[in-house]
Parts: C-alpha cells; sequence; structure tokens
C-alpha cells in the first residue's frame, strides 16, 4: 500500500477545506495536489487523506522534509496533521512537559522528563 | 517546588524542581492540598510500564487551589478548590463530545508513540509515562492542568480533602466497572482485587443493586474493609485455596457469576501452577508485559452470556488468553480508563447526601517528602496498607 496518512477533524467539511486553504494552521510544505477531502459517515466530521507518496514539498521545510527517508516522511506528516486538528478542535497544540512544543516525529525518542521547564526551555518550546 | 520523580525501577525520590508554568491559554496551575498513591503508579515503580523516564513526576490523584489560570480558562477563578480527573480531555473531539474522555484525541502530545503500541492513541494522563503524553504528575507542591476549562471539578461545599479527592481516579473507576455490569437488581457480581479500586467497584455495585457481591484478594484485611465497609456479602481469599473459579461456582449454585470485574491488571499476585509461573519468568524477563491470571480466571469463572468488566490497568502484551472459553460462553468484555468527567457530578451528589463516604478507604497519611516510604509500604502491604495520601 502507497504510504498514505488519514485524520479525521469533528468539524463540517467546508469549515475544514477553508482552514486547511486560508490560515497558518495548514502545514504548508504539503502541497494541495496530495491532499483529499471527504465527508465522515454519521456526523463524524471530515476525513483529511494525504497520499504521502505524491506530496511535493513547498518552501524551505519542504526541502528538508523531502530529503527524509519515507518513513520519517509518513511519521512528520502525521504530526502535522495531528497538530492542524488539534488546533482546528481545541484552538492549540497539545503540550506536554516532555513534549513542550507539541507532537514532533524527532522528539520520540529524545523525551524531557515529565517535569516543568526551567525559563530558558520554557521560551525555546515557544509556547504562550 | 519539591516533587516525587520517578529515578528507575523501585526508586522514587522526592526532588526540588522547577515551578510548573502555563504553556497553553487553556492552562491552569493548581497548588496541591491532598495527593494520593494509585495502585496503578505501582505498576510504574515496579517498571512494567515502558516509556518511563529518570525525572517524571509520578501522580494522577490530585486536588487543591487554582493559583494561575491561562488567558483561555474562564470558569475557574483564583482561590476555586478543585478536583482534577486523571485524564486530560480537550471536550471538543468526537470522543469528547461521545463522554469517552480518556479517549480524547487531541491531548496527548507524543500520540505517534501510542499509535505504536496500541494502533491508536489514547488521552494525555497525569504522571503516567510518555506514552500518554509525558505530563508531569501531581505528587508535587504544584501542577499545571491543560484544558483546566474541561477538567477541573470545583467544590463548593465544606467536605474534606478526603472526602472528594478519589473522585479524581478511583471512586469513578471503580464505579464505571460496576456500572459496566448492567446491574438491574438481583445479580451476583465478583469483583477481583479488594485494592482501593476494588472496594469502590463493589461499594459501587451494592448502591447499583447488585444482590451479592463477592469479593476476592489474598489479604484477610482487605477483605474485612471489602466486607465491612464496601458492602461486600462474600470473600474468598486466594491465598488460602488458589482454585476461584470453582469456589465462585461453589458461592453461586454452579452458575458463576453474572458479571466478573478485574480490578488487578497487569501484576496479578494470584495464579498458581505452571501457567503463573511461566508468566511470572515471561513477565520479569519483559517477554510479556502482562501477567493475566485474574483476568483469565474472571473469563473462565463469569457465567455464560455475563459481563467482564476490566478496569485493572494493562500495558502490552498478555498470554494464553482464553479466547474458547471467552467465545463459547458468550461473554461480553468492556474495558476502559475511567472516562472520569463523566461521573464527577453524580458521584459528588452521592457523597454530599450521604450514601457513600470515600475517606474508608485511607489508611496512611503522609507527608510528601516521605513519599518513598509510601510507595515500600504499599507495595509490599506493610501495615495492612490500603491506600495513602500524601501532604504537600
Amino acid at each position: 500500500m502507497r504510504a498514505h496518512a488519514a485524520i479525521t477533524v469533528n468539524r463540517p467539511r467546508e469549515e475544514v477545506e477553508r482552514l486547511w486553504r486560508g490560515s497558518d494552521r495548514r502545514p504548508s510544505w504539503i502541497d494541495g495536489a496530495s491532499v483529499r477531502f471527504s465527508d465522515a459517515p454519521g456526523d463524524r466530521g471530515t476525513e483529511v487523506h494525504v497520499d504521502v507518496e505524491r506530496v511535493l514539498p513547498g518552501g524551505r521545510l519542504g526541502e528538508i522534509v523531502a530529503k527524509l527517508a519515507s518513513g520519517a516522511r509518513l511519521a512528520k506528516v502525521k504530526d502535522d496533521l495531528r497538530r492542524f486538528k488539534q488546533q482546528v478542535e481545541t484552538g492549540e497544540i497539545a503540550r506536554s512537559e516532555a513534549a513542550p512544543e507539541g507532537e514532533r516525529a524527532g522528539r520520540k525518542f529524545k523525551q524531557r522528563p515529565g517535569q516543568p521547564l526551567d525559563q530558558s526551555q520554557h521560551e525555546k518550546a515557544g509556547a504562550s | 517546588m519539591r516533587a516525587n520523580v520517578w529515578s528507575g525501577r523501585n526508586t522514587v525520590q522526592v526532588e526540588n524542581v522547577p515551578d510548573p508554568q502555563i504553556l497553553n491559554d487553556r492552562d491552569a496551575i493548581v497548588k496541591i492540598s491532598s495527593t494520593a498513591i494509585c495502585g496503578s503508579d505501582l505498576h510504574l515503580y515496579d517498571g512494567y510500564v515502558p516509556t518511563m523516564k529518570k525525572g517524571d513526576i509520578l501522580g494522577h490523584e490530585f486536588m487543591g487551589e487554582v493559583v494561575e489560570t491561562g488567558r483561555g480558562v474562564s470558569n475557574l477563578a483564583v482561590g476555586d478548590r478543585v478536583v482534577v480527573p486523571f485524564p486530560i480531555a480537550c471536550g471538543s473531539c468526537w470522543s469528547c463530545r461521545h463522554e469517552l474522555y480518556s479517549l480524547c484525541e487531541n491531548s496527548n502530545p507524543n500520540a505517534g508513540i501510542a499509535e505504536k503500541a496500541f494502533g491508536h492513541p489514547t488521552a494525555g494522563l497525569f504522571g503516567y509515562s510518555h506514552i500518554t503524553g509525558g505530563y508531569a504528575g501531581g505528587q508535587a507542591e504544584y501542577a499545571r492542568v491543560p484544558f483546566a476549562d474541561v477538567g477541573p471539578f470545583k467544590i463548593a461545599d465544606d467536605l474534606g480533602d478526603e472526602q472528594v479527592l478519589f473522585l479524581s481516579d478511583i471512586f469513578p473507576t471503580g464505579y464505571m466497572g460496576a456500572e459496566f455490569c448492567e446491574i438491574s437488581g438481583g445479580e451476583v457480581i465478583a469483583v477481583f482485587g479488594a485494592g482501593p479500586v476494588g472496594q469502590f467497584a463493589i461499594a459501587s455495585a451494592v448502591l447499583l443493586g447488585a444482590e451479592r457481591v463477592i469479593a476476592i484478594d489474598q489479604y484477610d484485611y482487605r477483605l474485612a474493609m471489602a466486607r465491612h465497609r464496601a458492602g461486600a456479602t462474600d470473600t474468598i481469599n486466594f491465598a488460602e485455596d488458589p482454585d476461584v473459579v470453582e469456589q465462585l461456582k461453589a458461592l453461586t449454585g454452579g452458575r458463576g457469576p453474572d458479571a466478573v470485574i478485574d480490578a488487578v491488571g497487569m501484576e496479578a499476585a494470584h495464579g498458581h501452577g505452571v501457567l503463573h509461573a511461566a508468566d511470572r519468568v515471561k513477565q520479569a524477563t519483559r517477554l510479556e508485559s502482562d501477567r493475566g491470571h485474574a483476568l483469565r480466571d474472571a473469563i473462565l469463572a463469569c457465567r455464560p452470556g455475563g459481563i467482564v468488566s476490566v478496569i485493572g490497568a494493562y500495558g502490552g502484551l498478555l498470554d494464553k488468553f482464553p479466547s474458547g472459553a471467552f467465545m463459547n460462553k458468550g461473554l461480553t468484555l468492556k474495558s476502559g480508563q475511567c472516562h472520569v468527567h463523566r461521573y464527577l457530578k453524580p458521584l459528588y451528589e452521592h457523597i454530599k447526601n450521604g450514601a457513600i463516604d470515600p475517606s474508608f478507604v485511607v489508611t496512611h497519611r503522609l507527608e510528601l517528602g516521605l513519599a518513598p516510604e509510601g510507595y515500600e509500604t504499599f507495595k509490599h502491604k506493610l501495615d495492612e496498607c490500603v491506600k495513602v495520601v500524601l501532604k504537600p
């Protein structure tokens, strides 16, 4: 099966497509051609599908991502889909003390301990 | 601030760590007045839950006073006294909208790790390993509470901490376990494990109208509490006779209990013979993460067509699942980390109107600095320990 990532966002399709296209919540390095939206059944919101192999990366981050092995690229797409969902559904990125900048594939193996950050770490994480 | 941190298998210590800060607009900071050690903390302490890291602050049963709120929290004010549910829930995803709060789709920033282990991510939990988010826990002087506009439950009455503290986890967890049993009156319910969650499962089964409740444990003092405080009608001590399935049949005219609650989880102490020895070796060598004799016996003992309710914590994989008994007897298996938020109000009403006083489980009260002693006492069931409350 081709590398594919999908997430369901608990909002109507029109709103999800508008937010994906029109705001900074969208993972900008994922180009439009590789993304497909569909209504989830039974009032479950909107499915966002990304064909990872067709992603034509945009911007500098995109170039970096393009160099990643396909597994790492899939993980990066999944991270960014989750962040998009979090922002649309909750208005913020979930941050824990172990992962203060939120979901990030590279953090999986480099977790901080689950204890509060000091001031410099706090600023580095870009938290509010 | 001072906090109780995990620093390796069988080791916790109280250390100075930075004070928590607001990281998101919907966060609040709570100054903790009471916090407890949970039986599931022992799974972390014993080193059976993967993805722990040295320095992790433990603890997911806590309450206290709101001392700071983020810009997005309008329902709480500084000075409010709150109990904090152990699952972190956003309130707006599909799962939260359907009151499946421990399955919140947005609160786990290590969703990728959880997805690898469980197929899908589950909610962030306080102080419960990195697979559930890597959130700092509540065995500390302060805690940051994400989505504080959804979780914390205000206590306006003059009820004591110990009467309401267990709304954070073990009372709702036990209650959900009993609710799974679909009690309508006249049932016999068996509860494996008379630890704190088992005590509340028993008390809840009685509240919901079960006719008989059978408590199963290996310590007489816990069985005595089950009978005299929680309301169990019968008890089985498997240290005296390990064949629990036959004893349950004897107590139920051969039928088996209508529903069985597993309030034990991954470190079952009972069991006998070759299977239990194999479990112990495999778990000790990490070939199998879960030692599951309680669950196996629950399935074997349950009456045909009955319900097996799993609220004891499991972490990974279990061997020798009795799939033949499960399928051929037509059993229903229900499980989950508790959707605490769902139960806060109704159970608080039960406490307020005097139907139950959850403080009956507390046997030990220690200053936070003595947390390591609390873990040892609880783990080895010293001094008739059932529940340890820590005071920061």
